[in-house]
């Protein structure tokens, strides 16, 4: 909300500068976004056009005799068309400052010209948001006054940040309140009091038909005169970001910044049937609103409608059927208060939000309807209107509120003794009333303050009202209810584990439905089915995301000149399930290696891979996994292992299905990995063999066997035929080429044999060896390589 | 017997002289087999010792066999001596010690779950547990339970993704605050790192996904100033010893009273000026809090007037980001191997 000072300084006397009222805003809960610095002026005056004369040597130039409080007036030439006797102007002296001009004496066609008559974009407002020529002042303005004090002009303007809960705090008067009581200042109301009242309202019959319609003031006010606001009210309006349009629709705006109460004013004339009747709108009932769009509304939506059909949405927007026109003389002021919820959800409904209804939404208190009435009724009065009296209805202005707030709550939630009176001086600037008698405060909320619900708030206020740096830092110390942080450690040892060899990303979550399309065309299934957003804010935030592959492929795209490139991620994937989506935690890790030439039986990366996916499996189980051939969507049907323990998949890993990888435009050999953390096992410690105290033999096989026989089908025969002595069963190497059998490979395995009791003698040896050849040969049709 | 004796004095004058000649361990090797190997010279004076009377033979062998020892210790002596030359020698040896070394095969942590870690780390120092959630979550528990109903104003600014009608990727950590707290009875003091989701477009300074840092403790006398005092060392461990924390009234729906945090700016130790880290007020917003608002403890069965407490939510990536010096949130997510490896 944009506050510029010298408007706000009416509510307040407030002598500190602009840095020490944001700091103070600051630590009231009121951050301020940014300060507007005002162009400097000075040397402008306010004076009055005693007479306007044509130039004796220009069509196009005038001669105003000026009047500015001094001995003599000032003698000013000026071009604009806009001037005339007896208006009120500012003028720049010579020596004035303005925007971007300093004024000289001169002459102007022959005639000494005195000084300038000033225009708003001279004084640094927007041309387009006032007259062409010279900004008119009011009649009564003070002839000779300082324009620019009286003005304000070179006052700043802050733009203040309001939380939801406060909506008392969205006007002038609010934040007036608040730094009255920063400041220790007094804090002064703005006039409302009508002389005499020329009727009662009564001859507009208003009906509410509706409980969200909780309270509404009528009031009429005759005998206006549509035309320009003054211009105080014009360059306050403009520097508060509201656009100055005619005196009536400036006062209802004008009183809205003020006090925070939302008005509307209809031109009497224009109500069919002299009749408001606040009612749900009808199905498919249309209004064409003040913005000039035609709506269809619903029954959702609260309407304020007259004998006809509906005038105005509720809390949103008037209608432009009753709109005030040029030739407005009567019209009837609506200040109402409406449900808040009703509101905010006729204006999701609407796609439409205003001034207004960001203040109704959060639902005003009656009393300010009154107060916003009374206050425009004495602005229309002083544009010479006849002001009737106020007529209410729907609830009365409720009793104030009272809380009973123990004294001892205050410390137990604030950590701080604070004293009777202070709580009593806090409480009592914002506008509570408070008795401090007994253990308790009892405490009357102001009718303003309907946030103010419970003893917690008001322990709030007055934490607000001493100041937050009256809270001590203190360090906590009390045994608490033991809950375990399992989850989190599974991740920091997995972290931990992969980022060994591989660099930890962060990807989006979100996906577009290309992603989606990519798998589908490339014939690729996809590992789970995607989960939809209903309500995405862009088409790439379509799909929750389904695996972490693709962020992987398109970082590979991206980089390909930093090969190879291992990455990992820590995250959950979903699927859409019934009855709830699937949301499922993974580690998900690749390689993303360049080409190589080698034999299609070969692939070295993979084998790099896989051995540092055992060593992930191996940290965050404590245990090594058994490998064997798997199969896993998105990986190559035939280069997909399954990491086991005890028969359990830990990890899938494999090359990445090439097709995907065409599909995302890399050029590379990508292998993946997928840990799900819900089937991570526990860690085991290790326990300690000690190794044996005799010594071993070690023995190196050269075997032939078919190209479908495993390296693991090798191990396990070995294995089961040595049973204990088996210390170390490792196939190093695999051939196929010219030098054996075309139907044939040859698999390297390298022995260690070894006794806990004694020593492994040659003759021993061999005879095992034996026994494991025949075993091989039975088993696997394997034979010895000569 | 002393012509025995003569050859072997000979003989030893004569390894005396070759030992001088000797340059390395394979010369000397070749040289003990020369004199004491198998059919070395040694072997071949012994082997007189069958031509000499009976009588003679102990007297002589003893003669051979001292002169062996003597031999020996001639060996272990040129072997010391060829031994400290070669020590000498690779003492005179020096290389570019400047020159690049070879890189290990390393990874690394993101930085934002090093900032997770830090954080956390300093509250599990002080009994916490740290505890972690889904990212979709029931409107419940995201909103209702955190005393924000359907037509809550606050629900605006918490603006969300829909997955289900009533699912939604949670806007903050806080569910974690209502599931804790239905499952554990006070006293209860956890943290909750995660992801959470907001319908923002992104940009330098927003991004719809984002990950915060949510804490949560409450029993009994647990006050406003506890909060302070651990958001306090938090920043410590996150920025350095000397950080403070100052509170700013705000709002939230689920605490009352409600603060902002900042923390001193660790750019520029809080002298503000020309500061680009905070914009010369030498603070930074590091997120919100305050006390547990009593309609929630009262939502998960706790009794307000018994317990008290308090919740915060930080914004991880923002302090990330001063941590790092970074200035635009998008690179967390764009993982550009060289960011990667600058924060590693």
């Amino acid at each position: 909300m944009l506050l510029p000072l010298a408007w706000l300084k009416e509510y307040v006397e407030l002598d500190a500068s602009t840095d020490e009222i944001v700091a103070k805003l600051a630590t009231l809960g009121f951050p301020v976004d940014s300060v507007e610095r005002r162009p400097q002026c000075s040397g402008v005056v306010v004076g009055k056009l005693v007479k306007v004369e044509k130039h004796p040597n220009a069509d196009r130039l005038q001669i105003c005799t000026v009047e500015i409080g001094e001995s003599r007036p000032l003698v000013i030439a000026t071009a604009a068309a806009n001037v005339a006797q007896g208006q009120v102007v500012p003028v720049a002296k010579i020596g004035a400052q303005l925007v971007g001009l300093k004024i000289e004496a001169r002459k102007m066609r022959g005639i000494d010209s005195q000084g300038m008559l000033v225009s708003a974009n001279e004084l640094g407002f927007d041309a387009e948001w006032f007259e062409d020529g010279i900004l008119i002042l009011e009649d009564d303005a003070p002839i000779g006054a300082d324009f620019i004090a009286h003005a304000g002009l070179n006052d700043d303007v802050i733009d203040v940040e309001i939380t939801a809960n406060r909506v008392d705090a969205m006007c002038l008067i609010g934040i007036a309140r608040e730094l009255a009581v920063a400041f220790k200042a007094a804090l002064r109301l703005p006039e409302t009091a009508i002389e005499h009242y020329a009727g009662d309202s009564s001859d507009v019959t208003v009906r509410l038909e509706s409980p969200d319609c909780k309270h509404f003031v009528a009031q009429r006010v005759d005998g206006l005169a549509v035309r320009p606001a003054t211009a105080t009210m014009r360059l306050r309006l403009t520097l508060a970001g509201q656009r100055p349009i005619n005196n009536l629709v400036d006062i209802s705006n004008y009183v809205m910044l003020e006090t925070g109460q939302p008005l509307h004013f209809y031109d009497v004339t224009k109500l069919a049937e002299r009749t408001i009747v606040v009612r749900d709108a009808r199905e498919g009932e249309v209004i064409r609103t003040l913005d000039g769009e035609q709506r269809t509304l619903s029954p959702k939506i609260l309407v304020i409608a007259d004998g006809k059909g509906a005038q105005g949405i509720a809390g949103i927007m008037g209608g432009a059927t009753s709109e005030v026109d040029g030739r407005t003389a009567s019209i009837l002021i609506e200040a109402a208060t409406f449900d808040g919820p009703r509101v905010r959800r006729g204006g999701i409904a609407l796609g439409l939000r205003t001034d207004a209804s960001a203040r109704h939404e959060k639902g005003l208190p009656i009393a300010l309807a009154e107060l916003g009435a009374a206050r425009a009724a004495r602005l229309l009065a002083s544009e010479g209107g006849a002001v009737q009296a106020p007529r209410k209805y729907g609830q009365d202005v409720p009793a104030p509120r009272t809380v009973q707030l123990p004294k001892s709550e205050v410390t137990r939630l604030l950590g701080v003794t604070i004293s009777d009176r202070e709580v009593d001086e806090a409480l009592t600037r914002l506008g509570f009333f408070v008795n401090s008698e007994g253990a308790a405060y009892t405490i009357a909320i102001p009718l303003w303050r309907d946030d103010v619900k419970m003893e917690a708030d008001v322990v709030e206020e007055i934490a607000r009202a001493v100041g937050y740096e009256r809270i001590e830092a203190v360090v906590p110390h009390i045994a608490v209810t033991e809950i375990p942080s399992d989850a989190y450690d599974l991740e920091g040892r997995i972290a931990r584990a992969a980022a060994a060899a591989y660099r930890e990303i962060v990807t989006f979550a979100l996906q577009p439905a290309a992603i989606r399309t990519k798998y589908e065309n490339a014939g690729v299934a996809l590992p789970r089915k995607p989960l939809e957003i209903a309500n995405p804010l862009s088409e790439d935030q379509r799909f929750m995301r389904f695996s972490i592959v693709p962020a992987i492929l398109e970082l590979a795209a991206r980089e390909l000149h930093e090969l190879p490139l291992r990455v990992f991620e820590l995250g959950h994937v979903f699927g859409d399930a019934q009855p709830a989506p699937d949301e499922i935690a993974m580690l998900a890790w690749a390689l993303v290696a360049g080409p190589r030439s080698e034999p299609v039986w070969h692939d070295t990366d993979f084998l790099t891979f896989k051995g540092e996916a055992e060593a992930i499996v191996r940290e965050v189980t404590g245990m090594m996994p058994q490998s064997v051939a798997a199969e896993c969507a998105e990986l190559h049907p035939g280069k997909t292992a399954a990491l086991q323990i005890d028969g359990r998949a830990v990890a899938l890993i494999g090359a990445l299905d090439p097709r995907l990888i065409a599909a995302f435009g890399v050029e590379a050999n990508v292998y993946a990995g997928f840990m799900p953390l819900a089937g991570v096992p526990a860690h085991r410690l290790p326990k300690y063999v000690s190794p044996s105290r005799f010594p071993g033999v070690t023995r190196d096989l050269a075997l032939l066997v078919a190209p479908a026989v495993t390296a693991a089908d090798v191990e396990t025969a070995i294995r089961a035929t040595l049973d204990g002595i088996a210390r170390k069963v490792r196939v190093f190497d695999e051939y196929r080429g010219p030098q054996i059998a075309a139907d044939k490979k040859s698999l390297a395995v390298s022995l260690l044999l070894q006794r806990d009791d004694a020593t492994m003698t040659d003759a021993e040896a061999d005879a095992r060896i034996q026994a494991v050849l025949d075993a091989l040969k039975e088993k696997l049709g394997a034979t010895i390589r000569s | 017997m002393s012509e025995l004796t003569q050859q072997l004095s000979a003989l030893a004058a004569r390894l005396d002289e070759a030992l001088k000649a000797v340059g390395d361990e394979k010369g000397l090797e070749e040289l003990r087999i020369a004199y004491l190997g198998r059919n070395g010279e040694v072997t071949a004076v012994r082997r007189q010792i069958g031509t000499l009377p009976a009588a003679e033979r102990p007297a002589a062998g003893k003669t051979i066999n001292d002169a062996v020892g003597l031999m020996e210790a001639q060996f272990e002596r040129a072997e010391a001596a060829l031994r400290s030359k070669a020590l000498a020698a690779s003492l005179e040896q020096s290389i570019d010690v400047t020159f690049p070394g070879t890189s290990p095969l390393r990874g690394s942590i993101h930085p934002i779950r090093r900032t997770i870690n830090d954080a956390c780390r300093y509250f599990e120092r002080h009994g916490f547990a740290v505890v972690l959630g889904n990212e979709i979550e029931t409107g419940y528990h995201n909103f209702d339970a955190l005393n924000i109903p359907p037509d809550h104003p606050a629900r605006e600014g918490l603006d969300s993704f829909y997955v289900r009608p009533d699912l939604v990727l949670r806007t903050h950590t806080s569910p974690m605050q209502i599931r804790t707290m239905q499952s554990y009875p006070p006293p209860v003091a956890i943290v909750v790192p995660g992801k959470a989701f907001r319908r923002d477009a992104v940009d330098a300074r927003h991004s719809y996904m984002f990950h915060q840092i949510e804490g949560l403790m409450i029993g009994e006398g647990i006050h406003f100033g506890h909060l302070k005092g651990m958001l306090q060392g938090m920043c410590r461990e996150l920025f350095g010893p000397r950080q403070a924390v100052r509170f700013r009234p705000s709002f939230f729906p689920f605490t009352e009273p409600s603060a902002e945090v900042d923390t001193t700016c660790p750019a520029c130790s809080g002298s503000g000026g020309a500061c680009r880290t905070c914009g010369g007020s030498g603070w930074i917003e590091i997120g919100g809090s305050g006390m547990v608002h009593p309609d929630v403890l009262r939502e998960v069965k706790y009794d307000p007037s018994r317990v008290s407490g308090w919740a915060f939510g930080m914004g991880i990536e923002r302090i990330a980001m001063v941590r790092h010096d970074m200035d635009d949130i998008r690179a967390f997510f764009e993982n550009e191997p060289g960011f990667l490896e600058q924060l590693a």
